[in-house]
């Protein structure tokens, strides 16, 4: 785990000039590399809604729509060679290792190894997708690497091959509903999310978290089957009409949802604390322990708000805090 | 990108509403047919279930709208349709749910106890002993009738957005129990005003008969959950028609009863709560009423002619003070025994 979470605003200008200088047109193409054959991949931040979907009528498939965040990235580094034989470091990061390896026999490069190493400051298993970031990662340096354009989509799909549940924070800047298991886009909302200022914190006062594969799929009802068509409906207007208040609505919604399956604690309490401080929303890790409070990040109000919110979740002992502006350009 | 398409069926193309602006912040959400929603989402999710073969038949018991909805579909998807209903069903419904291959029972004696109602319900329960490969859709409890209204409440924040009042009429409690219910999910507040008629059951006046028809009921159905309502309102059938025949004259809006009185109360709420965005469901068509709501000579000779709308509701504490006329009750998401103060019990209806 990296040192501090708690993120003064002068080390947050650090973190983003910092990902500029690597993220030029990441968008465009997938990975446009940085100088050094760097590459990086930004976390998320849970996300704003998750549950199944029906797309189109009659196939239903578990989908979200993720939060990026800028403050967590990772980022990968492949030096090639002949050697036949892919050295990771460090060793533990399997998924990345998969990725590679994934990668190397799409571009059926046979004979090349080499040394690829990952270096993270995500948090593992609290929900800010750190192995897609790795994998996003270690993808982007090899088909820099070795000259080879990945397309967004193949990328998809093989980092939902290396890591069988995924998110869509490789998939450029469009907020999407995103199929984690599938590797599909279920839905391109046509562009990104609208600013948002999100003050985040983990509820695990352990920050052992949870390992997404260990965390079996929700089972939803079928009446939860149904009640993520309204949420669906009104995230298409909240992007459409770049209404910030509509995601809180929407992210709230979807938490609540996600109560059965992995409740946060002191939910009701932050529900009231939203409404207490004049927050539009909470939005959670479905398969995590983070949560953000959503804030209008044109509010005049909006130090006031975040100080009031820090100091109620401090008596709560829900903290470090965390806060970061989605998107973040 | 999404490109112009065809519908697969008329079913597929008017279940769904178009969404009308009736006010400043009032829109109406006008149905061709409501009843397609539950009907077809009940039938599907049988169907998914097993409970509903390409070969079954199903039966159901309804003079109304429902069973419109159900011959519709049950033409489209080839299945056989048993409709059990009583002399009350109008002629010209009748010779449609035939001509959509219906077999339509009526039922010329009532039970001993229990009326007509009674003798419906027997009378399924005999087709389900003998017709074992069976379906019975069986709207008033079925939790896939207000289960289907997920589609609405989709349909209708991807248009507006946020949504601070539902008001609609109370039949079955499918529609204004199962939209409220979704967008409650997303707007805990949304404040949802249900609109019943005198002489119904649904929450706590004593059965009589009812000239008003579409709404209320003698029977209380599973579906109605009594804690989603905030307000209850009883509109009886002159002030509805005139609201009907007004939603026409001011909207072009060509309407039945059902949705007159929605839209008496949706206006005057609307009025008392500038700002606030209001969704009003109208659920059918003003076809079926043309020689009846639509005709002045019907309403003189019924005695249902009102020179004027009422400006706005009388307040009761109480159903018993209702009276005669359009009145209202604040009903704060209550069950039915706190709000009356004893459990519902049915009377036997004779």
């Amino acid at each position: 785990m990296h040192g501090s979470t708690k993120n003064e605003p002068g080390e947050m200008t650090e973190t983003r000039r910092d990902r500029e200088a690597f993220s030029h047109g990441a968008s465009a193409t997938f990975g446009a590399p940085s100088t050094n054959g760097r590459c990086l991949a930004v976390s998320h931040h849970g996300e704003i809604l998750q549950g199944v979907f029906e797309k189109p009528r009659g196939r239903l498939h578990r989908g979200l729509v993720s939060l990026k965040c800028g403050l967590f990235w990772s980022e990968a580094t492949f030096w090639p060679d002949a050697t036949d034989v892919l050295v990771v470091d460090p060793p533990s990061k399997v998924k990345a290792r998969r990725a590679a390896e994934l990668t190397l026999a799409r571009f059926a490069v046979d004979g090349c190894g080499g040394r690829l190493k990952i270096q993270s400051n995500i948090p593992q298993c609290w929900g800010l997708g750190s192995s897609t970031a790795d994998v996003t990662a270690a993808m982007r340096a090899l088909s820099h690497t070795l000259g080879f354009r990945l397309s967004p989509e193949v990328a998809a799909h093989l980092a939902v091959r290396a890591e069988v549940a995924s998110n869509s924070t490789m998939l450029g800047d469009h907020a999407v509903l995103f199929a984690h298991r599938e590797g599909l886009v279920l839905e391109d909302f046509g562009q990104a999310l609208p600013p948002l200022e999100v003050l985040g914190f983990n509820t695990d006062p352990t920050e052992a978290g949870i390992d997404t594969l260990d965390f079996p799929p929700a089972r939803y009802t079928w009446w939860e089957v149904e009640a993520f068509r309204p949420l669906l409906g009104l995230l298409r207007r909240a992007v459409a009409t770049q209404d910030a208040p509509l995601v809180g609505y929407v992210a709230s919604a979807s938490a609540r949802l996600n109560q059965r399956y992995l409740p946060k604690p002191y939910f009701d309490d932050l529900e009231k604390l939203v409404e207490r401080v004049g927050a539009l929303g909470l939005q959670v890790a479905h398969s995590g322990t983070i949560v953000g409070l959503l804030f209008d990040p044109g509010d005049p109000d909006l130090e006031a708000r975040i100080a009031e919110a820090e100091a109620a979740l401090a008596a709560w002992r829900l903290g470090p805090t965390w806060r970061f502006r989605s998107p973040s350009s | 990108m999404r490109v112009a398409s065809v519908n697969q069926s008329i079913v597929d193309a008017v279940e769904l509403p178009p969404l009308i602006r009736l006010g400043e912040h009032l829109y109406g959400a006008v149905f061709v047919l409501m009843k397609l929603l539950p009907a077809r989402f009940i039938l599907d999710r049988a169907r998914d279930e097993g409970l509903l073969r390409p070969t079954s038949t199903i039966v159901e018991t309804t003079s109304g709208t429902f069973g419109l909805a159900l011959a519709m579909l049950c033409a489209l998807r080839g299945y056989r349709l048993i409709i059990v209903s009583d002399p009350a069903i109008d002629a010209s419904l009748k010779r449609r749910l035939e001509d959509l291959g219906a077999r339509v029972e009526i039922l010329r004696q009532p039970a001993a106890v229990g009326g007509f109602q009674r003798a419906r319900l027997d009378r399924v329960a005999a087709l389900q002993a003998q017709i074992p490969d069976h379906f019975w859709p069986s709207q008033y409890d079925n939790p896939h009738n207000p289960g289907a209204y997920a589609l609405l409440a989709e349909h209708l924040v991807e248009r507006l957005g946020r949504i601070d009042c539902l008001v609609g009429t109370v039949g079955s409690g499918g529609s204004m129990c199962g939209t409220s219910d979704y967008l409650r999910l997303i707007f805990p507040d949304l404040h949802v005003v249900g609109i019943d008629t005198h002489g119904s059951v649904l929450f706590g006046q004593k059965d009589r008969k009812r000239l008003l028809r579409g709404l209320g009921n003698s029977l209380m159905p599973g579906n109605v959950d009594h804690t989603a309502f905030d307000e209850i309102h009883w509109v009886s059938a002159a002030e509805a028609f005139l609201a009907t025949r007004v939603l026409h004259r001011r909207h072009a809006l060509f309407m039945g009863g059902t949705s007159g009185a929605a839209y008496l109360v949706a206006r005057w709420w609307a009025r008392q709560h500038p700002g606030a965005r209001v969704v009003v469901l109208l659920p059918d068509e003003g076809y079926r009423y043309q020689e009846t709501i639509y005709n002045d000579g019907w309403l003189r000779a019924q005695h249902l002619w009102l020179d004027a709308l009422p400006e706005a509701p009388e307040l009761v504490e109480d159903p018993s003070e209702s009276g005669a006329a359009w009145s209202c009750m604040l009903w704060n998401r209550r069950t039915y025994e706190q709000r009356i103060g004893a459990p519902f019990q049915a009377e036997e209806v004779s």
